[in-house]
């Protein structure tokens, strides 16, 4: 034991090796905690090591998809119908806003929205994660995006987004035929195999629906390095998108535009086609929808405007309703009677203005009668009173057959969604639908194209152009399938059968007594086509009055000209348009010269 | 004891280890050596980790590792007797100015813990509060002649931590303040504590460590440790920083993804990296092998600095080397387990490896201290 002063201080030596003691005790301590934490480090980095390493892995790498241009689509001389425009989107980065509420209010300012808006787009990507920035407008003009740009230094948690729009360069004139794209729905998201991601936008109606793999081509991803405020630092990964297929339709833009344009303020449609192979030219159903609203996205509102419209302008009236043919079916009708052999083209079939089969009374068309018709007067004058003789011998059966084989009650498989079957009735069919007999009368009325008879318009362009084009049954479509003329159905008749029908139809526009020779006759081209009437109400109950418009007859005009050479088929379906000949049978003549004055017929200039 | 006698009469055992050369040769190389690698590590990855920041903070920090070798050096060369003699002025003039750095003080979020002139930070004076408290104890408790500290005593002693505790506390800086603990308690068991004693204060700071958490804390302190206890609840919140900071020491692995290659850190996932969670730039940049190799640099440092103590010859140099060294581990012990997730964030930097000047500065002076305890080991008085 040492006892030392040093100046004032002593140096205290009291106890010495009990304090060296108590820290030799403290090293052992230090030691240990020491070593308990790297046992720790161990732990963490060695044995959990890899955990760690793939969330520090998912910190930094972030997917992004690269979303693959949608392809364009083009008419038949390559008129873009469809292409993708720059659509500007307000983002708002919620992490780096000090305060959403003045960032907000600053952004509904600028865009010229209510706030209220704004607030519900962000309420609704709550689940987005804070990092990620989320659409607050969506559709700025230039003008705002120039505004917002300018302000950007003082709201750097505002940012524009530049993304691709749809946008159909003719709006209404070709809505139901292009239909429009929108996001994925969750029944189609699980049907397509890990296909589609949610949020993806799919083709939902028209062409763009049925054509949409194609279309959308296939979206590539680059995988990026992000930094903790989800910044893109590098890339890390590329795969390149590969774009949507461009679409060449057999669509006439021009015939388009001037069907859309005489069908404007009416309900109906238009089809006009090829009868060589189907190739669908014209395609319109009126009233129309505004495709390119739906390209931006629907308000709720706008949704509920389009679906209460009594007008139901989101209905394909070409293919997706039906309605009964009226007289246009008697060209099923004659073919069938030429075909099965029981009429002779030249017989004359007495028409007094009416007749009694089956203890009932069936009127004809004209009070009066057409006195003495052979089958091509019957159809040129539409006498009912030949086809309903036509119609008791044919009997139902062999009725539904022939209009079966023209392709009636079953879809035409055009290349469009949502097409209906429509009708063919028959015993069978009343029977298990019914529930009761056919009544023998229901044949009658069968045969001039009324009774539970169901056909849509693009059925009866199909029919038209089987009569058109010799007995072949095409298939309509919009996007040239090299097979389509080749996989056409042949209908059993023999050669020249089918003459005394088309003397018929040309002699309708053309004849002296034809129910169209008014209305359809043209100094371009020579016409051949059926008029049709559906009645909305019972003959008698409207007889001789002035009848409100939702009362009014359905009018039909089923054509193809040139007569002698068909080109094209045209079938207008005008809902209460009255008579075949008054309201349908000019808008198909006005096309016909729209298209001929561009596509001149050899055999009236020659 | 009372002696006059300046001549010491060397014990048989230290007679061989005595050196003709004086100064220098009589370092302790190991703990200088632990020194100057730690500052030099602290240096590089106080680099990696701020490198992108704006600011790169390895400039500054080498200017502090500067003044600290300084500092060092020259408290190697002054006689720690003289230090500990003048503890009672040095101490009386740090908690001038913990009073001062009250009102005058500038500091995150409203806080004083910084002596500054406009803009410029002078230092923490809890740093140089923390060596003047360590230096007075020594000398205090030195001249305790008993095997066991009396009541009195440690009243006393307790009454010389608590003195800054309470500055310090009302700056607020509770991270700093705790320091003084492992101080106070390390010297005051290694003068000798009897058990009865040890048990009383063992209780005391229990029921104080209650109140506190009653009364005394605030709600994001509480958050912070309830956080700890689930890291997950708040992914966004303060269970962020805990949780990027295991993602960046655990993805480190083995043997790390290289110098400057830490994703965490060079992409900004985990804050405060080049001060209070440098270790986890670290663990990430150079995986096991090197965090282990660091914390057996620090073991290194601190069982030197321990084995000085022991050959200390009089109490005041074991008290002031176990007191420095304790806060030292403390430090290490903390950070290091906060940064892997074992014990609740708390602003207390890494010795050495933060950047920071005044906690350098400190952590120096501690080196310094602790060597000139160790020069004089043989110096006759």
């Amino acid at each position: 034991m040492f006892s030392t002063t040093t100046g004032p201080l002593k140096a205290v030596r009291a106890h010495r090796q009990e304090l060296v003691a108590r820290v030799r005790v403290l090293s052992v301590a230090a030691a240990a905690v020491l070593g308990l934490i790297a046992g720790g480090f161990w732990y963490v980095q060695v044995v959990r090591g890899s955990h760690y390493a793939e969330l520090a892995e998912n910190n930094r790498l972030r997917q992004l998809t690269v979303r693959a241009p949608r392809g364009l689509i083009y008419d038949r001389h390559g008129s873009t119908l469809v292409e993708n425009v720059p659509s500007y989107t307000l983002l708002l980065d919620r992490a780096r806003s000090a305060d959403l509420g003045v960032s907000l209010e600053f952004a509904a300012a600028v865009v010229g929205r209510p706030i209220e808006r704004l607030e519900e787009e962000v309420a609704r990507a709550h689940a987005v994660p804070s990092f990620e920035p989320v659409p607050v407008a969506r559709n700025l003009t230039l003008g705002q995006v120039a505004r917002l740009a300018a302000a950007g230094w003082e709201h750097p948690e505002l940012e524009i987004e530049v993304s691709p729009l749809r946008f159909y360069r003719h709006g209404r004139q070709t809505a139901h035929l292009l239909g429009y794209i929108g996001e994925v729905g969750e029944a189609a998201l699980a049907s397509a195999d890990g296909r589609l991601r949610p949020g993806d936008r799919v083709g939902k109606d028209g062409v763009e629906r049925t054509y949409d793999p194609a279309l959308r081509g296939v979206d590539g991803e680059r995988v990026v390095v992000v930094d903790s405020r989800g910044r893109t630092l590098e890339e890390h990964r590329r795969v390149p998108a590969r774009s949507g297929r461009r679409l060449e339709l057999t669509l006439d833009l021009p015939l388009q535009q001037a069907a859309e344009r005489l069908l404007r303020d009416r309900v109906g449609a238009v089809v006009a086609l090829d009868p060589a192979d189907g190739a669908l030219r014209a395609l319109v159903s009126s009233p129309a929808y505004d495709p390119n609203a739906f390209a931006r996205g629907l308000e709720p509102e706008q949704w509920q405007e389009l679906l209460a419209d009594s007008g139901d302008p989101l209905q394909n009236r070409a293919l997706a309703n039906a309605y009964s043919p009226g007289s246009v079916f008697k060209i099923v009708m004659a073919t069938a009677g030429l075909a099965e052999g029981v009429i002779d083209p030249d017989r004359r079939v007495y028409c007094s203005g009416a007749t009694t089969i089956y203890g009932r009374s069936f009127a004809c068309g004209r009070r009066g009668g057409h006195g003495r018709v052979d089958l091509r007067q019957a159809i040129e004058r539409s006498c009912n009173v030949y086809f309903y003789h036509l119609g008791q011998t044919l009997g139902i059966e062999r009725i539904a057959r022939w209009a079966r084989a023209f392709g009636l009650g079953e879809p035409t498989g055009i290349d469009l969604a949502g097409e209906r079957p429509g009708l063919v009735p028959d015993p069978a069919w009343s029977r298990a639908a019914r529930g009761h007999p056919w009544y023998p009368g229901e044949t009658i009325s069968v045969a001039i194209g009324q009774g539970p008879l169901l056909v849509t318009p693009i059925q009866l362009a199909r029919m038209t152009a089987a009569v058109a084009n010799g007995g072949r049954l095409v298939t309509p479509h919009l996007v040239a399938d090299p097979d389509a003329a080749a996989s056409a159905r042949e209908l059993p008749l023999a050669p020249g059968l089918l003459a005394p029908v088309r003397e018929g139809l040309a002699d309708v526009v053309n004849g002296g007594q034809g129910t169209a020779r008014w209305s359809a006759r043209s100094d371009l081209v020579r016409i051949a086509g059926k008029t049709g009437t559906v009645q909305v109400v019972g003959r008698s109950a409207a007889d001789g009055k002035e009848r409100p418009e939702e009362l009014e007859n359905h009018a039909w005009f089923v054509s193809f000209a040139p007569a002698e050479a068909p080109e094209l088929v045209v079938v207008v379906f005008v809902e209460h348009g009255g008579g075949g000949s008054r309201s349908a049978a000019p808008i198909a003549r006005a096309l016909y010269e729209e298209y001929f004055s561009r596509h001149p017929d050899p055999a009236v200039a020659g | 004891m009372k002696s006059t006698s300046r001549a010491i009469p060397i014990p048989p055992s230290l007679a061989e280890e005595r050196r003709p050369l004086s100064g220098l040769s009589r370092l302790d190389w190991g703990l200088l050596a632990a020194t100057l690698l730690l500052a030099a590590v602290g240096l590089a990855t106080v680099h990696s980790a701020s490198a992108e920041l704006p600011v790169d903070y390895l400039p500054r920090q080498a200017l502090w590792v500067a003044a600290g070798l300084v500092l060092m050096a020259i408290l190697i060369a002054i006689d720690y007797h003289t230090l500990i003699e003048t503890s009672l002025p040095i101490y009386l003039g740090a908690l001038a100015l913990l009073v001062l750095v009250l009102f005058i003080g500038v500091g995150p979020g409203g806080t004083r813990s910084w002596l500054g002139i406009g803009g410029f930070r002078l230092g923490q004076p809890a740093e140089l509060a923390k060596l003047a408290t360590a230096l007075l104890l020594a000398r205090y408790l030195a001249t305790a002649d008993r095997r066991h500290l009396r009541m009195r005593e440690i009243l006393v002693a307790a009454a010389v931590a608590a003195l800054p505790i309470g500055l310090v506390v009302a700056q607020p800086d509770y991270g700093s303040a705790a320091m003084f603990v492992p101080l106070v308690a390390s010297m005051l068991l290694i003068a000798g504590v009897r058990l009865r004693h040890l048990a009383i204060g063992v209780a005391l700071c229990l029921a104080l460590g209650a109140l506190t958490w009653g009364f005394g804390m605030k709600n994001y302190q509480r958050q912070r440790v309830v956080t700890f206890l689930s890291p997950d609840s708040d992914p966004q919140g303060a269970g962020y920083q805990v949780r990027q900071s295991k993602i960046a020491v655990g993805s480190g692995e083995l043997t790390g993804k290289g110098y400057r290659q830490g994703t965490q850190s060079q992409l900004r996932f985990l804050p405060a990296r080049h001060t209070d969670f440098v270790f986890a730039v670290l663990a990430e940049e150079w995986g096991f092998v090197g965090a282990a190799a660091v914390l057996g640099l620090y073991a290194a440092w601190i069982l030197s600095a321990l084995k000085i103590a022991m050959r200390s010859r009089d109490r005041e140099g074991i008290l002031l080397v176990a007191g420095l060294v304790s806060i030292f581990s403390v430090h290490v012990a903390y950070n290091t387990a906060m940064v892997v997730g074992f014990v609740p964030i708390t602003g207390i930097p890494l010795p050495f490896l933060s950047y920071g000047g005044s906690f350098t500065l400190m952590n120096f002076a501690a080196a310094g201290l602790i060597l000139s305890v160790d020069l004089r080991r043989y110096v006759n008085r």
